[in-house]
């Protein structure tokens, strides 16, 4: 069902006025070209950042007017990244991938702080001249274009804006903490080929203490549900050292249960950077025992791993 | 809510492709951002390496020379 935005922006309104979203709505089924839903739900991103709630904080502080959330971020997007890269899933790569700048949670881990927690790091995000390099990347056999951050759910209006602008039968993925709003998600429905979404923390004591977020199992379950039912989903875990059993365990026994057969990426490469150091645990990179005992936990429950 | 500004550097986006490596004690490379270039480099290191060869054989394109 389309859920109504419990704001002034109604997305519930806004679909019987526009006809813009399908319910449910694979890409396949899509009646009107992507570039056109993408335009105009960035039209309606754009007018939503006045009452922003495009993530599970739920801030609704107006963005156009200078009021900043949880996130910092403003009413326009910067990226620090933006080129092809091999490092991600083997079916997704190479790919053209767009880190915009900022975030709605504060990991002590994250591998772009400086970058993921500052949505005034890097450099303006110019719709066109980066939809044209995405594009020339496409066109030279980059096999997905891949929006990120930071978390990129929270420069809603920027992204929709550069799908706009992609061709329609690019593989578009969207990289996601998995943390964005039911709201979020109809403006992204029937978009990205792909969502990529990180399942960070098994339960809610590790997810406020390394990422001061409350509440996030049951945001994430949501998001996760969703995605696999509206696209192609592949969920990522980083396996954290001295977090098997407290994060990776229950991870893995909710998507055995609730997602069987979902394409897992379990990514062991740790690596102790930005503000890990806080957590005595994550000092240091996952050890090989540990690995092992993760890759042993998800055989035992089937999970579909992949490279 | 909070306006103060966060205090971070503030780093333009290089033009330059640009990947990261960590090498560990035990000899584990653990890369980040990894970009055909980056993977070139590590293949030739170790040319054995299964996760790296997977990386390398996808390939069509010469992408890191992009047009501007």
């Amino acid at each position: 069902m389309i859920c109504a935005a419990p704001n002034k922006w109604s997305t519930d309104s806004y679909v019987r006025e526009n006809q813009v979203f399908e319910q449910g709505n694979p890409r396949t089924q899509q009646s009107a070209p992507r570039s056109t839903l993408a335009r105009e739900r960035a039209r309606l991103a754009r007018a939503m950042l006045a009452d922003c709630r495009f993530c599970a904080h739920d801030c609704g502080v107006n963005r156009l007017a200078g009021e900043q959330g949880l996130c910092h971020a403003g009413a326009t997007a910067r990226f620090f990244s933006a080129q092809v890269e091999v490092s991600d899933e083997l079916e997704l790569i190479p790919t053209f991938a767009v880190a915009l700048s900022g975030c709605d949670l504060r990991c002590d881990f994250c591998i772009t702080g400086a970058s993921s927690w500052n949505p005034r790091a890097g450099a303006g995000f110019d719709v066109g001249a980066m939809a044209a390099k995405a594009r020339a990347a496409w066109q030279n056999g980059a096999r997905t274009i891949m929006v990120l951050g930071g978390e990129p759910t929270i420069h809603l209006p920027a992204a929709l804006e550069f799908v706009s602008l992609l061709p329609e039968s690019a593989k578009l993925v969207w990289k996601t903490n998995a943390h964005g709003s039911a709201q979020a998600r109809e403006l992204l429905d029937g978009l990205f080929d792909v969502w990529l979404a990180d399942y960070k923390f098994g339960n809610d004591d590790c997810a406020a203490r390394l990422a001061k977020v409350s509440g996030y199992n049951h945001v994430v379950h949501e998001n996760l549900i969703w995605a696999a039912d509206h696209s192609e989903l592949i969920v990522r875990h980083l396996l954290m050292p001295g977090h098997v059993e407290c994060c990776w365990a229950p991870v893995a026994e909710w998507l055995a249960g609730n997602l069987p057969g979902v394409k897992v990426n379990l990514r062991p490469g740790f690596w102790p950077t930005w503000h890990a150091a806080r957590h005595a645990e994550l000092r240091q990179p996952v050890l090989k025992p540990e690995s092992e005992r993760a890759i042993a936990l998800a055989r035992a429950l089937n999970l579909n791993l992949i490279p | 809510m909070n306006k103060r500004p966060i205090k971070n550097s503030i780093r333009p986006p290089s033009e330059n492709l640009w990947s990261e490596f960590l090498i560990l004690p035990d000899g584990r490379i653990l890369a980040h951002n990894l970009t055909r270039p980056g993977a070139e480099l590590l293949h030739k290191l170790s040319p054995n390496d299964g996760q790296i060869a997977l990386r390398m054989k996808h390939h069509a394109s010469t992408n890191h020379e992009l047009p501007d």
